[in-house]
């Protein structure tokens, strides 16, 4: 008896690269409109345009009445920490919902690059994130007295994209770890709340407690609000560019993080046939 | 003996929501958590402005415990509804010969009386973390303050619980809501520093006249009895008010054949 064997198809490496950028891109695309909740009109608008408005405004009332500072220190931290919802909510959510939506064991049954999937789910939430932070910047310069040094727009853009990404990359740590979860927006909900009390978004780093201050130069957006402020009142790269690098460091750290935990559950579910447990 | 009933039942209900509300991370979340953290916010803002001395620390916990008791309000009672529906359980509740809105009372009553137990975490966060003196001006009036706000945002919650049924996905209309509520019944800012405009929104909301009942009898120079009588007020309105929503949805469910419907 012989057996046939069949010549193993052979893919050249561009072949493999385009396929891997097809799973980024398109992937990427799809996963933002199947599986962010948010993605629809009707959430959409009051969760990520309403909520963030009266925020910018809640948050400059309270601050400028309890510390006598400008209004417009804390519409900035807010503005940028608004991009939080879109970054660490549907970063959660794109991960996530594979599980709860019964998509996980396909996704993970196809041989697809396993970074380019990954890596494609960023995409949209960052611009989602930029998108949420930009209006309300143009609401907090409209209304709250914000001034942007025209010479340092360019600089402001840098470190509000890195500072998106890496608020992206704990949402996608977040989503890796709600896989085990039974609520993952729980864990959101805390990265959210931690930003804002520990990163500076409304009291300045220097004025809490020593070990604060600590867990804010470990969180995301502590160095990127810092340049962004910088930035603002006319610093260039030269001054802000190490804020920058290391905020784009610490997005960097937690996207690794992410990836590793997500490779570490996807062997462990594997292994243990819990794949499609919930 | 009717009223006996009704009073039992609301009871049970309530405290049947509240034990649910208790297995619920998100509610547990926004009503232990989130105040702790906009307490703090809150110590930081003030002491950051000099602004910590006698009773500012007391003034900022009362806030945020206050502001959970929003949150909860909102999720708990816009959701109330909506949650039935998803659970399948809202044709057998408006089926049985209990009256629905009763049942709706209990459950709103629920959410909001869990909201208060935020206020005592907070109160606890302020003593041992920052050293904040538990005193009230007028602790004779205080239980009625409490039992006042509690009212008042119970019927509040179910006029929340009637209206926002109508839309189809009440959480979006609660992440909305939070924030401004917070911010035109002076839970944190004094409506004094807010435009005038603002004022005549804040007067027909029960968080504004719940705090001030609060505030003013644990930190006021008087006692509180326009707050409360307010509270009263108001609850009476909002419960006449969603009494008629309510009878509108569910007519208009059972018409529509979409009472189980999401």
């Amino acid at each position: 008896m012989t057996a046939a064997v069949l010549p193993r198809a052979s893919a050249s490496p561009l072949t493999g690269l385009r396929t891997a950028w097809r799973i980024f891109w398109y992937g990427g695309l799809m996963s933002y409109g199947m599986l962010f909740n948010w993605a629809r009109p009707s959430i959409y608008i009051p969760t990520l345009i309403g909520g963030p408005t009266f925020q910018l405004f809640f948050f400059a009332a309270l601050g400028s009445y309890a510390t006598n500072r400008s209004p417009a220190y804390f519409a900035i931290g807010n503005a940028v920490q608004v991009s939080v919802l879109a970054g660490v909510f549907g970063m959660t959510m794109a991960i996530a919902n594979e599980r709860w939506f019964g998509t996980l064991p396909a996704i993970l049954a196809t041989p697809a690059n396993r970074a380019a999937l990954f890596a494609g789910r960023f995409l949209p939430f960052v611009f989602n994130g930029l998108l949420v932070s930009i209006y309300a910047l143009v609401l907090g310069i409209v209304f709250l007295g914000v001034r942007l040094q025209t010479s340092s727009l360019a600089v402001v853009g840098v470190a509000l994209l890195t500072t998106v990404f890496s608020c992206t990359a704990i949402g996608a740590l977040q989503g890796a770890i709600s896989l085990r979860l039974r609520d993952g927006l729980f864990g959101a909900n805390l990265i959210m709340m931690g930003i804002l009390l520990f990163c500076g978004v409304n009291i300045p780093l220097s004025e809490l407690p020593g070990w604060m201050q600590f867990v804010g130069q470990l969180l995301p957006f502590t160095h990127g609000l810092q340049a962004i402020r910088q930035a603002a009142d006319g610093a260039g790269m030269g001054e802000v560019g190490g804020l920058i690098l290391l905020e784009l460091l610490v997005g960097i750290a937690y996207a690794v993080a992410a990836f590793a935990l997500f490779q570490l559950l996807e062997r462990s579910a594997r292994r243990n046939a819990t794949l499609d447990v919930r | 003996m009717e009223a006996a009933r009704a009073a039992r039942q609301i009871w049970a209900i309530t405290w049947f929501n509240v034990r649910m509300l208790l297995a619920s991370e998100f509610f547990v979340l926004i009503t232990f958590i989130a105040p702790l953290i906009f307490a703090t916010l809150g110590f930081f803002l003030f002491r950051s402005g000099g602004g910590t001395a006698g009773q500012t620390l007391l003034y900022v916990a009362l806030g945020a415990g206050m502001m959970g008791v929003w949150s909860t309000t909102l999720f708990g009672c816009g959701g109330a509804i909506a949650w039935q529906r998803w659970e399948g359980t809202l044709e057998l509740l408006v089926c049985a010969p209990t009256r629905y809105d009763l049942i709706l009372v209990g459950q709103t009553f629920g959410a909001v009386v869990f909201g208060f137990y935020g206020i005592v975490a907070t109160l606890a966060w302020g003593v041992v973390l920052f050293g904040m003196p538990i005193e009230a001006t007028f602790p004779l009036v205080l239980p009625l303050s409490l039992l006042a706000a509690i009212v008042s945002l119970g019927a509040l919650g179910m006029l929340i619980a009637t209206s926002f049924v109508l839309y189809r996905h009440a959480n979006a209309l609660g992440n909305l809501l939070e924030y401004p509520i917070w911010l035109v019944t002076g839970m944190l800012v004094p409506l004094a520093t807010l435009p005038f405009w603002v004022r005549p929104i804040s007067w027909v909301l029960a968080p504004t006249w719940g705090m001030e009942a609060i505030r003013g009898a644990t930190i006021g120079a008087a006692p509180p009895l326009l707050a409360i009588a307010m509270c009263f007020v108001l609850a009476v309105v909002y419960y006449v008010a969603a009494r008629y929503m309510l009878v509108f949805v569910l007519d208009k469910a059972r018409r529509d054949a979409t009472l189980s419907l999401q």
